[in-house]
């Protein structure tokens, strides 16, 4: 019964691969300020300048260091992402696990109304959304937790049911338990690996929103982030700037999803036998 | 015909009775029963006049007051109207008379008939004590212990007496005899009034129609023997039956708590008793009547500590429960017993609330239960049929066996601990640190079970559901779990409602028995009649089909 999830993903090769890519991401993210030759926001005379060695990366049509830019970048994916993890999965948490032991009237209620999130697709509500408030990093990551809990909140209610029906919950049910304490002490303790899988779900949907919407041009156009660094790139598509522009932030958002989507793997792996490779067995 | 009102008898400063109320009427058989040093046999002295020691109150026989009766209207009582045979038979015979002049000789000092007449009569009585004419001659030493209680018993009739006190008549005959002179007694003409003093409740049963129980000097209950011996209502008339090695009752024996100790404040029986309230301790109660039966206690008997009415579980159209009325007394083992699917475990998740009844109420101590909060769990525990489900794979022994403290917010973090430790002792489980940490999918089936018991009984409650207790274990672990479930019983006082598919189990360990057969109690009573004499054709395959030794 004891899975031991660090473990498992530290067996794996995709998910060593996954942890490696975010740890990197996450020291680019933290370093920036003290790596970044100058800083993103500073604009200068000299735009659309080709790489060389005091701009790496040349500099786009304001004159801003792209090299900076890209680092600085990291900060705000990851700050956005994992925003949205934490917060949506509190949510889900909440909502799922209360569903679960509550039970009755609040269950269909919840469970209805995330029916009606998951029907709805979330990215074009998000998107008319944010068009119309043009919100900025706190009320992003508010908007998109708001849409990216539910899908969480129904498999944690569906974990929850079954742990609810096991020996040592009744059995903690005829001590005279409550349900906080019966969620706190034993149910959220036996959700862990999905927790993180979902965690790591939210993480990456929120990475990909958020430089989705910068890419369209919604939101704060003065946000150093990799979405909003290629929808300039795209306006300059005639020129050769894509190649240290848009390519590299690119890179480095799939990087991070990527990393994010090996890490989820192994995870999963550890949830689901049928999964496992030979390697495991 | 004799009457006895708040008799005290001092030794000293020690009370050996005290307020004794009792009543005999004319043909009638009285068993007085109770432990040595209960006062027993001074009762019987008593009545005879012939104890040393402070006597007040007030013995009455046909209207005459004993007490105060002068001495040569009392000589011409006893042993003439009112007879009684000693305990101690060796001492009683005089060793140079022979015994058919032993008996002859109250006729003759009494009545003054003839020596003739007299002889005739005492040969008379020793043949119908079973002794021949060829033994008449014979001295006391010559004579086996058994022949000697027939003489005295022959001796104490020699007068007819209206009043026959027999002080352990049986206690020092083998069980043939026992039987024959139990016969001849049973047999005696109906006007002498007979009060048989005895620890021994075969005796008891046996020679009486009327059973008295005496502790601490007084009568503690009282009532027609068949009843005080099938459903006792003093905690200690119970506790005194399943002391009592016999062939009537099936559960295993158990002790008394403690010893009889005096003097006590209050009811004599409360440092014993496991049903003890404060009241207990600073009242004496009296002897309550209620039609044929009596009973001292501050709490009316044995309590009915929780009972169902009409309770009802149906999952769609079927009836998993259906109108299940059980009562269940504090420190009785009562065992409900059927196969699989019968509802069992279904009745139990109701009382712990884990399931809501579809109709009916449960009442702990009297009082409905509608909503259970913690104070209920505290007095109501379940031990769950499958050990290795029931506790936390993420627990060690130690936590699993402290959380049910924790939740109830029970002392300080210590303290808990302490307690936690010190029933994992209970159960007979290892106090190491080593065992304590341990997870539970390291610890072996009746380890594990015995993790849940201690779990369960952490918080002292006074009603254990033990949900197959036994069924994942081999027999000799699950004997010592129920031995050590009887054995809190006995010390606890815990009331146990064992459920169990195996009426062999059962029948070791329970007062009573109730046969669930699709969702409904077809048949329940006293353990013993159920296994004996079962009514219902189901219980009677039960029985047939239990476990047994059957070689062929």
């Amino acid at each position: 019964m004891h899975i031991d999830v660090k473990k498992e993903i530290r067996q794996s090769g995709i998910g060593r691969a996954g942890v490696i890519i975010l740890v990197l991401v996450v020291l680019i993210a933290l370093l920036a300020p003290l790596i970044s030759p100058y800083d993103p926001l500073q604009q200068s005379t000299d735009s659309l300048l080709a790489p060389s060695t005091s701009h790496w990366l040349g500099t786009n049509h304001v004159g801003q260091d792209i090299w900076s830019q890209l680092l600085y970048g990291a900060g705000t994916s990851l700050l956005v992402g994992f925003g949205v993890g934490i917060i949506s999965l509190l949510l889900s948490i909440i909502f799922g696990v209360s569903a679960a032991l509550i039970g009755g009237v609040y269950d269909q209620i919840v469970m209805r109304i995330v029916d009606a999130f998951i029907i709805v697709p979330m990215a074009i509500v998000a998107i008319l959304v944010a068009a119309y408030i043009k919100p900025d990093i706190p009320v992003l990551i508010l908007l998109l937790s708001a849409f990216s809990w539910q899908g969480g909140a129904r498999v944690i209610r569906a974990q929850a049911l079954s742990l609810k029906e096991m020996g040592h919950i009744s059995a903690s049910r005829v001590f005279g338990a409550s349900g906080l304490y019966i969620a706190r002490r034993h149910i959220l303790p036996d959700l862990g690996p999905i927790l993180l899988v979902e965690f790591i779900y939210g993480v990456r949907r929120a990475v990909f929103m958020e430089a989705g919407l910068a890419f369209l041009g919604i939101g704060d156009p003065m946000l150093v982030s990799w979405g909003v660094m290629m929808r300039d790139a795209m306006r300059f598509s005639y020129l050769d700037v894509w190649q240290w522009w848009l390519l590299p932030a690119g890179v480095m958002l799939s990087l991070t999803i990527v990393g994010l989507t090996f890490v989820s793997h192994a995870a999963e792996t550890v949830l689901d036998p049928r999964l496992r490779g030979a390697e495991v067995a | 015909m004799l009457e006895i009102k708040d008799l005290h008898v001092n030794y000293g400063r020690a009370g050996i009775l005290n307020g004794l109320n009792l009543k005999l009427e004319r043909g009638e058989t009285l068993a007085i029963v109770g432990e040595s040093g209960a006062g027993k046999t001074t009762l019987g002295l008593s009545i005879m006049c012939l104890v040393e020691g402070r006597v007040s109150g007030s013995i009455q026989f046909q209207g005459k007051e004993l007490l105060t009766l002068p001495k040569q209207e009392m000589q011409a009582i006893r042993w003439n109207r009112v007879a009684m045979v000693f305990q101690n038979v060796n001492n009683v015979l005089n060793p140079v008379h022979n015994i058919l002049n032993q008996v002859a000789e109250p006729i003759i000092e009494h009545r003054l008939s003839s020596k003739n007449e007299a002889r005739e009569k005492a040969g008379e009585l020793l043949e119908r004590f079973g002794l021949p004419r060829s033994r008449f001659s014979a001295y006391p030493h010559q004579l086996s212990g058994g022949e000697q209680q027939r003489v005295l018993l022959a001796m104490s009739l020699a007068n007819d007496p209206e009043l026959l006190i027999l002080d352990e008549p049986m206690s020092s005959l083998d069980v043939t005899t026992r039987e024959e002179l139990g016969n001849l007694l049973q047999q005696m003409d109906g006007d002498c009034a007979r009060l048989v003093i005895t620890h021994d409740l075969d005796t008891a049963s046996r020679l009486s129609q009327k059973l008295a129980v005496l502790y601490g000097g007084r009568i503690i209950e009282s009532g027609p023997t068949r009843e005080v011996l099938r459903y006792p209502r003093h905690p200690y008339t119970r506790a005194l039956i399943r002391a009592y090695p016999n062939m009537t009752t099936v559960k295993d024996l158990q002790g008394i708590k403690g010893r009889m100790t005096r003097p006590v404040s209050g009811c004599a029986f409360h440092p014993r008793c496991t049903q003890a309230i404060s009241i207990c301790r600073d009242k004496v109660p009296q002897l309550i009547r209620d039609n044929e039966r009596a009973v001292a206690c501050h709490r009316g008997g044995i309590i009915t500590l929780l009972s169902t009415v009409n309770l009802s579980k149906s999952f769609g159209s079927l009836k998993a429960v259906d109108s299940v009325n059980l009562n269940i007394a504090s420190g009785e083992t009562l065992a409900l017993v059927g196969q699989s699917g019968s509802g069992k475990t279904t009745l139990a998740k109701i009382i712990m609330g884990l399931h809501t009844p579809t109709d009916g109420s449960i009442y702990l101590e009297g009082s409905k239960i509608t909503n259970r909060g913690k104070e209920f769990y505290k007095r109501v525990q379940m031990i769950f049929q499958n050990p290795g489900e029931s506790l936390s794979h993420r627990l060690t022994v130690l936590e699993s066996v402290m959380e049910p403290l924790e939740i109830q917010g029970t002392g300080t973090k210590e303290q808990r601990r302490d307690k936690a430790i010190q029933t994992i002792g209970e159960v007979e489980l290892p106090r190491t640190e080593d065992f304590l940490n341990t997870y539970p999918h390291h610890l072996s089936g009746g380890e594990l079970q015995r993790v849940t018991i201690a779990r369960a009984l952490v918080m002292d409650p006074d009603l254990l559901i033990a949900d197959e207790p036994t069924s994942f274990l081999d027999a000799s672990t699950g004997a010592k779990i129920l031995k050590l479930l009887l054995n809190l019983q006995e010390h606890r006082g815990l009331s146990i409602l064992h459920i169990t598919h195996d009426i062999a189990t059962a029948r070791k360990v329970s007062d009573r028995i109730a046969v669930m057969l699709d969702g409904r109690i077809i048949e329940e009573g006293p353990s013993n009649e159920i296994v004996a004499s079962p009514k219902q054709a189901y219980t009677k395959r039960l029985l047939g089909s239990a476990s047994a030794l059957r070689p062929t």
